[in-house]
């Protein structure tokens, strides 16, 4: 099996505060641990698991500056055999889309005979949750996200994905496809310091656009559908008022007071 | 077997002058609970392949107290076998998930408790504490625990006043301060011990650091014998402030009427031999009545807290040995056990609740009741 794993290296941000930069349009790096994204160890973790299985080769792709190659090395070292960094200055400013062409186009170049590329369902920085999905469209491929359990048969595979309420989806996928992987599909494995230090002797190549194929007008915000305008704090409000009473009562004074507030369209 | 260096156990650790007599089985705090058993695995080291350790969980019952190594009558170290075979399973990647979730943050974060590196400082909010940059006579390094555990930070709290008020001229690394990897290479995670130690000792030295002074006896532990190439002098903070009292800087004038009893830590009382000096800072505080435990000094009792088990639950069945060692402290009389290490305060609160004597007998920190002593 020919197995891509696309990760993203992160800023751990569920306790540290976090400081908007002055130009809003990103935050500051100071003091900020970082990491391999959460959803992404898990898809990594699959990818290895999957090539454990069935053999074949696994290639982890990622986007971003050398401080990511920190968590290539850690593919490496869990298992991965190859790993492919692309940095360009051009990819700045670059939306989920404009990062899935880009990685369809290292794919394209990398290992083109793929049969299964697993993302993370989301990462922990943006929070899109767009490029598994959208990274399949630019290839012409299916796909399927929020994926908890693959098995691979002949050609296809049978996937389950979490669905809302506590329902799971069962259904079969054709190869090659995008999985974008769920947290908890498996158990990553620990990489030791020792282990990270023998796979620097594996491969880790460093690639620009022009290497994959790609213009900078199709990448950055030339090439992207959404441009960020601004990042802030949303403001902490400090008033809560829980409404009580029958129902018919507190619906009917809700609805004035999104009258009130200017919230009901006329 | 081989360690993941390549060495064979039986030279590495001189395995074959062993007399098989059993005192460090005899020894082990763990041993009567579990299938930890030292003799049996120092046996095992030299005659089996390193395939014989994958289905060892007991191996995490360790909790390197070093008893065994102590009374070893040829100078074996036991601990260091064990050690070595968690080593092994490290490599291989047979983890207890706790164990390795706490690897990873240290990886990560600095501390093992998956905290914000940019949060280790928040215990010291209120104080105003000068930074290593400034230059002083002592660094106090403060220690994962005591930065963000919520009971422990009031021991780092206490230990900024006292020194404060016995006139010690010292400074923080704040946020910049990392795990000191005692904990992690008794979890068998070699390089990253190395790692960090690099990183501290290089830290140390760009802050021009003669003097260290912990909260922990583990970091005490880990910078006085482990950091190869440390310059600095380390002291436990028990050490520090005996000083101050005889030079008499540090005025213990409130009374304190209580019976209290003091559990050496493992890593300041057996394995580095520092008996005396917080005793005398109990038995100083006006009022206080020190008792003793009957297994005191070099036959005291672990409080299972050390070499990894404050993130790896025991296979170990039955009464922990801090349940014990409460029950033993009751049945003495005493109204506080007094400790000096975040592990035993830590495990010894839990045993209090869970023998039932909460209200009864209070754990403090010897600095929290020296708090008491100059402030009342």
């Amino acid at each position: 099996m020919k197995i891509v794993v696309c990760v993203k290296h992160v800023p751990d941000t569920a306790e540290a505060d976090v400081v908007i930069t002055p130009d809003k349009k990103g935050i500051k790096k100071e003091g900020l641990a970082f990491g391999i994204n959460e959803w992404d160890e898990y898809a990594l973790e699959e990818a290895i698991l999957t090539k454990e299985k069935y053999g074949g080769e696994v290639v982890a792709i990622t986007i971003g500056g050398k401080d990511s190659e920190d968590t290539l090395r850690r593919c490496l070292a869990k298992g991965a055999d190859r790993a492919v960094r692309v940095e360009d200055p051009a990819l700045e400013g670059s939306d989920a889309y404009a990062l899935a062409k880009a990685l369809g186009a290292v794919i394209k170049k990398e290992m083109p005979d793929y049969d299964i590329i697993f993302t993370g369902t989301q990462a922990g920085d943006d929070g899109f949750a767009q490029v598994g999905q959208t990274l399949a469209e630019t290839l012409g491929i299916p796909h399927a996200a929020l994926v908890t359990k693959v098995e691979i048969q002949d050609g296809k595979a049978k996937i389950h994905r979490e669905l809302e309420g506590g329902l799971e989806e069962v259904l079969e996928i054709q190869l090659p496809a995008v999985l974008a992987v769920q947290t908890g599909i498996n158990e990553p494995r620990y990489v030791s310091i020792m282990g990270i230090r023998k796979a620097k002797k594996k491969e880790l190549k460093v690639l620009n656009l022009s290497d994959v194929g790609l213009s900078p007008d199709e990448v950055g915000e030339k090439g992207s559908l959404l441009k960020l305008e601004e990042l802030y704090v949303p403001p902490v409000e400090k008033m809560a008022e829980i409404l009580t009473g029958a129902p018919e009562e507190t619906a009917a004074r809700l609805a004035s007071i999104l009258d009130e507030k200017g919230l009901i369209p006329k | 077997m081989e360690t993941v260096e390549g060495e064979s156990f039986g030279e590495k650790y001189d395995l074959f002058v062993c007399l098989q007599c059993g005192k460090c089985t005899g020894s082990c705090p763990l041993s009567m609970r579990s299938q930890l058993n030292p003799r049996k695995l120092v046996r095992e080291a030299l005659l089996l392949e390193n395939e014989a350790v994958m289905d060892k969980d007991f191996l995490w019952d360790c909790t390197t107290c070093a008893t065994c190594r102590l009374r070893c009558p040829r100078d074996l170290q036991p601990v260091e076998v064990i050690i070595g075979m968690r080593s092994i399973l490290i490599e291989e990647a047979k983890v207890p998930s706790t164990v390795q979730e706490a690897l990873e943050s240290t990886f990560k974060n600095g501390n093992p408790w998956g905290r914000a590196p940019s949060k280790r400082v928040e215990w010291a909010a209120e104080l105003s504490i000068k930074k290593a940059s400034e230059g002083a006579e002592y660094l106090y390094y403060v220690g994962c625990t005591p930065a963000y555990d919520p009971r422990v930070q009031s021991v780092a709290r206490s230990l900024v006043r006292l020194f404060d008020a016995a006139g010690v001229d010292f400074a923080i690394l704040g946020n910049e301060e990392k795990c000191c990897g005692n904990e992690i290479r008794r979890m068998g995670e070699i390089g990253l011990f190395e790692m960090l130690m690099e990183d501290n000792i290089e830290m140390f030295e760009n802050y021009g650091v003669e003097r260290i002074v912990t909260t922990s006896p583990h970091c005490y532990n880990v910078f006085k014998n482990e950091y190869e190439g440390l310059k600095a002098e380390v002291f436990h903070y028990t050490q520090l402030l005996c000083d101050k009292l005889d030079e008499g800087k540090l005025k213990l004038t409130k009374e304190l009427k209580k019976k209290v009893i003091y559990q050496d830590p493992c890593f300041l009382g057996k394995q580095n031999k520092v008996f005396e000096e917080p005793r005398k800072l109990l038995s100083s505080i006006p009022g206080v009545e020190l008792l003793e435990y009957d297994r005191e000094k070099m036959r005291s009792v672990c409080c299972e807290g050390g070499g990894g088990r404050m993130w790896a639950e025991a296979t170990a069945t039955g009464e922990r040995t801090a349940e014990m060692r409460v029950k033993e402290a009751a049945a003495l009389g005493a109204e506080v056990i007094a400790v000096a290490c975040p592990f035993c305060l830590l495990t010894f609160e839990d045993a209090v609740k869970t023998t039932g004597y909460e209200g009864k007998i209070e754990v403090k920190d010897i600095s929290e009741l020296l708090i008491e002593a100059i402030e009342g």
